[in-house]
């Protein structure tokens, strides 16, 4: 019992506490790219401490769906978060279908924030929630395809046979399948945590903003609780690409040792991840709203040649 | 045996960058602006001399060395340059203007690409796979989508100037075929091949430069349109 329980608090913990650290360091990378000083890496902790002591305003209008969201977005994307391998091939948990979960655990978090976001009865909410689903309706299918192309070489959608098997391979990220595979989930990774091509994550302009316009109407410790979950989620994809793609140094089993090397590989490779964003997000400006099923259906295209080259090569 | 030499390495290497090229063959059929596609033609054709200079590395053809500093010097910088002063010379609009949005285009350039796949895969003959012959059998399915993606661009964009480029896409697409199939054709015809095409860019910016004073826009639509 306590070799299951104990890998799962570990990563649960790693996870949770290190997903604010990711938000500051991808802001304060942007502000030095940008030749601004910007906030100090841990100004997300800060915020998030600040928000949980604060009381809290809940429209009228507003029905119990509007309590629930937040715990409903917390909660998936922790659980996805020990669905996935971390540090060590061998994730703590694993649910029917694997990857399936996985993919569907997201939709699930992302469907109970659009229902949030109108459930508040203002208008930006409206706008926000319609937006968030005309993204999704398309970044979900291309992250299918990218992650099947995964699990089609490794003959298996469970993420810890997944793991193993690429850990097993050695130069495997060069075959062609797994570039553009990698291709589109960076894409989809773009459009999931409201990166700039798609959506600003510090604007607060009525007519360009997505993920803000949802959690207009949330504040205080329902704020922190989304904002935590927000930050979880983009962790967990970052941690999904990095590991699929490149599982250097992912250790094999749970001791002492394997996990720290893999927590040190694990944050590099995080990091080296951050600094390819913070470049997409400085030198590219923000997409009309039109435009973004034009960058998705490359996404999907690209995630589609991806299974097509694992099928005839 | 180092890695550099050995030949399973340049496989590898070739498939990579072959991906890369489709990949940006697809990135410039869901691009909206004519610089960009210029200097995605240039990235292209770098990639393309990478391609050969890997092969003629690892199947010890040397005159293949000279097609891909011919590639480089001419597709990846002369003509980028030269298309790019066209742009800035004519002031044309900037958007391409496709005559099918961009969604749907990448949508049939993905089912040209599983077409190329599958043509490609009746070539392919697993019992080679030791022979150096078989280097790269992956880069002729890209030279095939390569191909009919050029075909689809030439026939999807409105305006003069992008069918110029698309022609320029397919040529290379000839030449991947080319050099992964047969290392190349003998080097007099590809010295042929390489002037034929700096002329006809050449002639082709002309004719672009007349379509537009004729009829103030690039789109060749309107060349069906009688005028007395």
């Amino acid at each position: 019992m306590s070799d299951l329980v104990v890998p799962a608090l570990i990563q649960f913990l790693l996870f949770v506490l290190i997903a604010p650290l990711i938000t500051g360091v991808v802001r304060t990378m942007k502000a030095r790219l940008q030749i601004r000083r910007g906030p100090a890496v841990w100004q997300p902790y800060r915020d998030l401490l600040k928000l949980l002591r604060k009381g809290m305003v809940i429209p009228d209008t507003a029905s119990w769906l509007f309590s629930a969201t937040p715990y409903v977005v917390f909660l998936t994307a922790a659980m996805v978060a020990l669905m996935i391998p971390m540090v060590v091939t061998v994730a703590p948990l694993s649910l029917f279908g694997g990857v399936l979960a996985v993919v569907y655990l997201l939709a699930l978090g992302r469907f109970f924030m659009a229902l949030g976001g109108l459930d508040a009865g203002t208008p930006f909410g409206g706008l926000g929630s319609s937006r968030e689903m005309t993204i999704s309706a398309i970044a979900e299918p291309a992250m299918m395809l990218a992650i099947f192309t995964v699990a089609v070489s490794a003959n298996s959608t469970n993420l810890t046979e997944m793991a193993q098997f690429a850990v097993s391979q050695n130069w495997r990220f060069l075959a062609p399948s797994q570039i553009l595979a990698f291709g589109a989930l960076f894409i989809v990774l773009i459009a999931e945590t409201g990166r700039i091509p798609v959506d600003n994550p510090a604007t607060h302009l009525e007519l360009t903003m997505i993920h803000e316009a949802m959690i207009l109407e949330y504040s205080g410790p329902y704020l922190a609780l989304i904002e935590w979950g927000a930050s979880l989620k983009q962790l967990v994809l970052m941690t999904l690409l990095v590991n699929t793609f490149f599982p250097f140094g992912l250790s094999r089993d749970w001791t002492a040792l394997g996990v720290t090397i893999g927590m040190g590989f694990y944050l590099l490779k995080v990091l080296l991840l951050c600094c390819f964003i913070v470049l997409v997000e400085t030198t590219n400006a923000k997409m009309r709203l039109f435009r973004v099923p034009e960058l998705l259906a490359v996404a999907f295209i690209l995630g589609a040649l991806a299974l097509i080259s694992t099928f005839f090569f | 045996m180092h890695f550099y030499q050995d030949p399973q390495f340049g496989n590898r290497m070739l498939t990579l960058m072959a991906a890369f090229v489709l990949v940006l063959q697809i990135a410039m059929v869901g691009q909206r602006w004519l610089i960009t596609n210029i200097r995605i033609f240039g990235a292209q054709s770098f990639l393309l001399a990478g391609i050969a200079n890997t092969i003629a590395y690892f199947n010890h053809a040397p005159h293949l060395y000279i097609a891909a500093f011919l590639t480089l010097a001419l597709k990846a910088v002369l003509l980028p340059l030269l298309l790019e002063r066209m742009v800035k010379k004519i002031d044309i609009g900037q958007e391409i203007a496709p005559l099918i949005n961009v969604p749907l285009s990448l949508l049939v350039s993905g089912g040209l690409t599983t077409v190329g796949y599958a043509v490609a895969e009746s070539f392919h003959r697993p019992e080679e796979a030791t022979s150096p012959a078989s280097l790269g059998h992956n880069t002729l399915a890209v030279a095939i989508s390569l191909f009919l993606i050029g075909f689809y661009m030439m026939i999807s964009r409105r305006k003069a100037f992008m069918q110029v480029l698309a022609l320029l896409c397919l040529e290379n697409g000839l030449f991947l075929a080319a050099i992964s199939l047969t290392y190349g054709m003998p080097l007099i015809v590809e010295l042929g091949i390489f002037f034929d095409l700096l002329v006809a860019v050449m002639v082709l910016g002309i004719l672009v430069y007349r379509i537009q004073e004729t009829f103030d826009s690039m789109d060749v639509s309107r060349l069906s349109r009688l005028r007395g």
